[in-house]
C-alpha cells in the first residue's frame, strides 16, 4: 500500500524538479521543404545559427489546432487550421515575453507571450482544409478565435492578426 | 405595561406617503433610464472597443503603398533585365491579397455600398485577376508582358487613389456620427443622473423628516409610558394585568400593599390562586371561561362591582372591582382595578347600626308618647264627663264659674293631649293619609263657617276667595288638609285683633299635575324673622312678649308641616312684624268628577219622639259608667250595666235589649270579642245594634269594630248630643219607616247612618271605593278565604246601610260560602253573583 502511494508523489516531485531546472537546449530537426517560418531570439531549441527554421511538415508535427471563426477581412464563417502559438513557443522553448512578428512585406507587430494560451491564437496554414497561397494571405496567418469572445475583437488584436507571416523573434 | 387597544397608531400622513411614493417612482424611472442609457453607451463602447475597424486608414493607405511597391518592383525588374521577377510576383501577391480584403472583407461591406469606393475596387480587382495567368505563368512570359503590365498598372493608379480617398471620407463621416451619438447619449445620461440625484436628495430629506418625526413620537410614547407607569405605581387602587389564561402579568405597588405580597412573588401565578377567596373560586373560573370564549360578561366591562378578595395572609376582605378587556399585539389582556373598601364597609356598617339604634329609640319614644297620651285621655274623659254632669246640678254663681273654668282648662288640656297624640301617631307610622273626593270650596267654606264666631270674638273678619279660576271636586287627604287649615286659621285669629283674615285659594296646572295653593293671610302682629325659621319645629311657640295672652303646645304648625310634607306638598310663611303674616301651602291634588249627590237630607231625623229604650251599658270604668248611665237616664232610657265583656255576653244572651253600648278595652273579655259572641250566641240580643264606645278614635279601630259586628261608634268622652243623635238614627227610622228591610235585622251595622250630609258623602265615597278595591283584589290576587269572608261581611254591612239590599244579600252569601268549607266552585259562583249585584246596585243612599 505504502509503496503504491509513493509513486504519484514521486512523479509529482520529479515533474517539479524538471520544470524548475533550465531545460537543456535541444537541436531541432532540419526542415526538408520550403521554410515557412523562421524563429529567432530567446529560444532554446534551434536547428542552426540560433534560429529555428520550420517547414510545413514540422509545423504539422507540432500538432494541429482548428478555429472556426469569422474575420473582418473575409466573408462568412471559416475553419482555420494551424499550430497553436502556445504549442509553437513550447516547441522552440521560447523564454521571452514578447514576440516580434514580421510579414513578407516587412509589416511588423509585437505579440505578447501572454497571448499564447490554450484556445488562444494559432499560426494558421490551412483555410477550410486547403493551404493558403500568398495571394490568399498565406502561407501563414496568425488567427485569433475572434468569434469566441469579444475580447478578441479589438483593434489591438486585429493588428496582431498578421498575414503572410514568415518571421518570429522572441524577446 | 401594554398598549391599550385604542392607543393612537403611528399614522403616516397621507400627503407624505403620496409624496414619498411619487419620489420613489421618479427615482425608479430615473434608474431605469440610466440603466437603459448605460446599456446604450456600453454598446457604443463595445462598438468602439471591438471596433471592427482594424486601422482602416492605414489599410487604405497601405493599399496605395503596396500598389506603388508593385509598380516599383516592375520598374526594378525592367531595369535589371528580368533578374528580379520573383520580386514582382511577391509584390503582386501582396497587393492582390490587399485588394481581396477590400473587395470581400466584411469590414468593408458597408463601405462597398458606396459606388465611389466599390467601382474603383472592382475595376482594380478585375484588372489584377486578368494579370494572374501572366504572373503564374513562366518567367519568360512575365518578362515579355512586363511592359504591358506596367502600362496597365499606370492606368489603375487613379482608380487606387479614388477608392482610397472615398474610403477615408466614409470612415471619417461614420466616426463623426458615432461621436455625436455618444455625445447625445452622454448628455441624456447626465440629465437623467442629475434628475436621479435630485430625487434621491428629496427622498433623503423626506426620510430624514420621517425619521425625525418617528423619533419624536418614540420619545413622546416613552414619556407617556413613563407617565402612565408613574400613575399606575402611585395609584391608590391596585392595578393588575393578567392574560387570558388568568396568569398575572403586572402587579402595581398598590396591589402589593393591598394584597400584602410582592409583585415578583405573584407574577406568572394564577389570579384565582392568589387573590380569589375559596368560596368564589368556582365563579371566578367560570367568569374567566366566559371571557375566553366571549360569553356574557358579569364583571368585565360592567363598571365597579362589589366582591370579596383574599390577601396572601388568607384574610378575606371586601373590594370594589372593575375589569376591562384590552386587545394588544401580544393578545387579549384583562386589566383589573381593585379598591380595598374594607374600611368603608366597616364604617358603613357602623353607621347603619347607629341609625337603626336611633330609629328604634325614636320609635320607642313615639310609642311611649302615644300610649301615655292615650292613658291620659281616659281619666281626662272622666274629669270632663263629671264636669258636664256637675254643670247640670244646681250650682251657685261661684261654683258655676269654677265649673266653667275647669271645663275650659279641661278642654284645653284635651286639645293638647290630642295634638301630642297626633304627632305621636304620625311619627309611629300608625296613621296613614287617606284620600277622598271632596268639594274643595265646600271644605274651605265649612272652615270659615266654623271659625267665624271665634274670629268675630277677636274683632276679625274672616273671608275666603279663589284668586283665579275655581276648581271644585278634587281628590285629596281632606281630613288632614282640614286640620292644617283649621290650625292656620286658628293661629291667624289668635294673633290678630280687629283685622282681616283671608283664605286665598288658587289652582294651577304644573308639570306634574294639578296643584292647589292655599294662603292664609292675616293683618296680625306678624312674626319676627328669627322666629320664622323655627316656627314649623316641634314645641315652638312665638316669643314671650307676643304670646303672653295666648296658649299653645307649639305643636300645631309642626303637625301641619308633617301632614303637608306627607301629602308631597310644601308649607311656608312670609311675615312682616306689625303688618301681618301669610302662611301658604301648596299640595298636589287630582281633579275629580262630581260624585252623584245622594238624598242626604233624608238622613236628618228629629231627635225628639224617641221611645224609651232598654240599653245594656258595658263599661269597666266606674266613672265613665256612671256618666253614661246618668246621660242615658236623663234621656229616659233604661240602663242595665255590665262591668266586662263576659258579663255582657251572659246578660245579652238571656235578655233582649234595644241597644248595647259596648266599651272596647275591658278586663276578662274585651268589647270586640263580647260582640262577636253576642252575635254568634243566637241569644235574645244577638241582633240588636251594638254601639262601640271607646276613647280609641283611630279609623282603623272603627273598622275593627265594624268587623267584629258592631253597628256604630261613639267616641269618649260621651257627649249627650252625639248619644241622642246616634240613638235617633237607629230608632227613629224603625218607628218612621214603613217597614224595616226584612233581612236587615240581624246585621245591625245596617243602621250606621252618616252623622251629617258631608259625613255621608265621605262615607258613601269610601264605601264605593272599598267595593271597587274588593272586587279588584278578588279578580287579581288570590285571597285566603278568611279574608274574603271578613271583607265581604264588612261590605255587606255598608251595603245595607246605603240601601244596596241585593248587593248586601249577595255579599252575605259570599261570606257564608267562604266560611263554610273548601267549596271553591261555590265561592266562585257566589263572587260572580256578588259582582253582578254590585254592577246593578243603586248609588249609595239612605233609606
Amino acid at each position: 500500500m505504502r509503496a503504491i502511494q509513493m509513486i504519484p508523489v514521486m512523479a509529482l516531485a520529479m515533474s517539479v524538479i524538471v520544470a524548475a531546472l533550465p531545460a537543456s537546449a535541444k537541436t531541432l530537426p532540419q526542415p526538408h521543404g520550403p521554410v515557412l517560418l523562421t524563429l529567432s531570439g530567446e529560444i532554446e531549441h534551434t536547428n542552426g545559427d540560433g534560429t529555428a527554421a520550420l517547414d510545413l511538415e514540422m509545423l504539422r508535427e507540432i500538432g494541429q489546432t482548428d478555429i472556426e471563426t469569422e474575420t473582418i477581412w473575409t466573408d462568412g464563417m471559416h475553419r482555420f487550421s494551424g499550430v497553436s502559438l502556445k504549442a509553437l513557443l513550447d516547441y522552440v522553448g521560447a523564454q521571452g515575453t514578447m514576440i516580434e512578428t514580421s510579414a513578407i512585406n516587412d509589416y511588423m507587430v509585437e505579440i505578447p507571450v501572454s497571448d499564447a494560451v490554450t484556445d488562444g491564437p494559432i499560426i494558421a496554414y490551412e483555410l477550410d482544409g486547403k493551404t493558403m497561397s500568398r495571394r490568399e494571405k498565406g502561407p501563414l496567418w496568425v488567427i485569433y478565435p475572434f468569434s469566441s469572445s469579444s475580447d478578441y475583437r479589438t483593434e489591438v488584436i486585429y493588428s496582431r492578426s498578421i498575414w503572410q507571416m514568415d518571421r518570429m523573434k522572441v524577446k | 405595561m401594554t398598549q391599550p387597544a385604542n392607543a393612537p397608531r403611528r399614522v403616516w400622513p397621507n400627503r407624505a406617503r403620496a409624496g414619498g411614493g411619487l419620489l420613489l417612482a421618479l427615482a425608479a424611472m430615473c434608474l431605469a433610464a440610466i440603466v437603459f442609457l448605460t446599456f446604450e453607451i456600453t454598446a457604443e463602447l463595445r462598438f468602439l472597443g471591438s471596433a471592427d475597424s482594424d486601422n482602416v486608414h492605414w489599410t487604405l493607405s497601405q493599399a496605395e503603398v503596396e500598389f506603388l511597391e508593385l509598380g516599383n518592383a516592375i520598374d526594378h525588374a525592367r531595369v535589371s533585365g528580368g533578374s528580379r521577377l520573383d520580386q514582382v510576383v511577391e509584390e503582386f501577391d501582396i497587393f492582390y491579397s490587399r485588394m481581396v480584403t477590400l473587395s470581400s472583407g466584411q469590414l468593408y461591406a458597408q463601405l462597398r455600398l458606396d459606388p465611389g469606393f466599390a467601382g474603383p475596387v472592382n475595376t482594380v480587382r478585375a484588372q489584377l485577376d486578368a494579370m494572374i495567368p501572366l504572373i503564374d505563368g513562366p518567367p519568360e512570359a512575365l518578362w515579355a508582358g512586363l511592359d504591358e503590365m506596367a502600362t496597365q498598372l499606370e492606368a489603375l493608379r487613379l482608380q487606387v487613389r479614388n477608392f482610397s480617398t472615398a474610403g477615408l471620407q466614409h470612415f471619417a463621416r461614420s466616426s463623426d456620427e458615432s461621436r455625436t451619438s455618444i455625445a447625445v447619449i452622454l448628455q441624456r445620461l447626465a440629465l437623467v443622473t442629475a434628475a436621479l440625484l435630485l430625487a434621491l436628495a428629496v427622498l433623503l430629506l423626506h426620510s430624514r423628516r420621517i425619521m425625525a418625526r418617528t423619533s419624536r413620537r418614540e420619545k413622546e410614547l416613552g414619556f407617556a409610558y413613563a407617565r402612565l407607569n408613574t400613575i399606575l405605581e402611585t395609584s391608590l387602587d391596585a392595578v393588575i394585568v393578567a392574560g387570558m389564561d388568568g396568569r398575572i402579568l403586572d402587579f402595581n405597588s398598590a396591589a402589593e400593599r393591598i394584597f400584602k405580597t410582592e409583585s415578583a412573588a405573584v407574577r406568572g401565578k394564577s389570579i384565582g390562586e392568589v387573590m380569589v377567596p375559596e368560596h368564589l373560586r368556582a365563579a371566578h373560573e367560570a367568569g374567566m371561561d366566559r371571557m375566553r370564549t366571549g360569553g356574557e360578561m358579569h364583571v368585565v366591562g360592567q363598571g365597579r362591582v362589589k366582591l370579596e378578595a383574599m390577601r396572601t395572609t388568607g384574610e378575606v376582605f371586601p373590594i370594589e372591582l372593575a375589569i376591562e378587556r384590552a386587545t394588544t399585539e401580544e393578545g387579549d389582556l384583562a386589566v383589573a382595578f381593585v379598591r380595598d373598601i374594607s374600611r368603608r364597609v366597616a364604617s358603613e356598617n357602623e353607621l347603619v347600626q347607629a341609625r337603626d339604634r336611633a330609629l328604634a329609640g325614636e320609635k320607642a319614644k313615639a310609642e311611649f308618647l302615644a300610649m301615655m297620651t292615650h292613658e291620659i285621655r281616659t281619666p281626662l274623659n272622666g274629669v270632663l264627663g263629671n264636669l258636664s254632669l256637675l254643670n247640670d246640678t244646681p250650682l251657685d254663681t261661684a261654683q258655676s264659674r269654677y265649673v266653667r273654668n275647669m271645663g275650659i282648662s279641661g278642654k284645653l288640656l284635651m286639645q293638647h293631649v290630642d295634638a301630642v297624640l297626633d304627632v305621636a301617631r304620625f311619627e309611629s307610622g300608625v296613621e296613614t293619609g287617606r284620600e277622598e273626593t271632596v268639594h274643595i270650596g265646600q271644605l274651605i267654606q265649612d272652615i270659615v263657617d266654623s271659625q267665624s264666631i271665634t274670629a268675630q270674638a277677636n274683632g276679625n273678619r274672616l273671608t275666603w276667595a279663589w284668586s283665579d279660576r275655581p276648581v271644585e271636586w278634587v281628590r285629596v287627604d281632606a281630613s288632614r288638609l282640614q286640620q292644617v287649615l283649621v290650625n292656620l286659621v286658628g293661629n291667624a285669629i289668635k294673633f290678630t285683633r280687629d283685622g282681616q283674615i283671608m283664605i286665598e285659594a288658587e289652582a294651577h296646572e304644573g308639570a306634574d299635575g294639578l296643584r292647589l295653593d292655599l294662603r292664609v293671610i292675616d293683618t296680625g302682629i306678624g312674626i319676627a324673622p328669627d322666629d320664622q325659621a323655627r316656627i314649623f319645629d316641634d314645641f315652638q311657640t312665638v316669643s314671650e312678649a307676643q304670646s303672653k295672652s295666648i296658649n299653645g303646645t307649639g305643636l300645631g304648625l309642626s303637625i301641619a308641616r308633617r301632614f303637608i310634607t306627607a301629602m308631597q306638598g310644601e308649607i311656608g310663611l312670609e311675615s312682616t312684624p306689625g303688618e301681618g303674616s301669610v302662611f301658604w301651602l301648596q299640595i298636589p291634588v287630582t281633579a275629580q268628577e262630581a260624585p252623584g249627590m245622594p238624598e242626604a237630607q233624608a238622613a236628618f231625623v228629629p231627635t225628639t219622639d224617641l221611645p224609651p229604650l232598654d240599653v245594656l251599658l258595658v263599661e269597666d270604668d266606674d266613672i265613665n259608667l256612671e256618666i253614661a248611665q246618668e246621660m242615658l237616664g236623663r234621656m229616659h232610657h233604661v240602663v242595665t250595666p255590665a262591668r266586662n265583656g263576659q258579663q255582657a255576653v251572659e246578660i245579652a244572651t238571656a235578655r233582649r235589649f234595644d241597644l248595647i253600648l259596648m266599651d272596647i278595652r275591658m278586663p276578662v273579655l274585651d268589647g270586640l270579642e263580647a260582640t262577636r259572641r253576642i252575635r254568634a250566641s243566637g241569644g235574645k240580643s244577638a241582633d240588636v245594634p251594638v254601639i262601640a264606645f271607646s276613647a280609641n278614635v283611630l279609623p282603623e279601630a272603627k273598622e275593627r269594630f265594624a268587623a267584629a259586628g258592631m253597628s256604630g261608634f261613639l267616641g269618649k268622652p260621651l257627649k249627650g248630643a252625639e248619644l241622642s243623635e246616634l240613638i235617633a238614627t237607629f230608632f227613629a227610622r224603625e218607628t218612621s219607616a214603613q217597614s224595616p228591610p226584612p233581612d236587615a235585622a240581624p246585621d245591625a251595622s245596617a243602621h250606621a247612618p252618616p252623622a251629617s250630609p258631608g259625613r255621608f258623602d265621605t262615607l258613601a265615597a269610601r264605601h264605593s271605593a272599598e267595593l271597587v278595591v274588593f272586587f279588584d283584589d278578588i279578580s287579581r290576587a288570590s285571597m285566603d278565604r278568611a279574608e274574603i269572608a271578613e271583607r265581604a261581611h264588612k261590605l255587606a254591612g255598608s251595603a245595607a246601610a246605603f240601601g244596596q239590599h241585593d248587593l248586601r244579600a249577595a255579599l252575605v252569601h259570599v261570606e257564608t260560602t267562604a266560611e263554610a268549607a273548601a267549596d271553591t266552585d261555590g265561592l266562585q259562583a257566589a263572587l260572580t253573583a256578588a259582582r253582578l249585584a254590585w254592577q246593578n246596585a243603586p248609588a249609595p243612599h239612605i233609606g
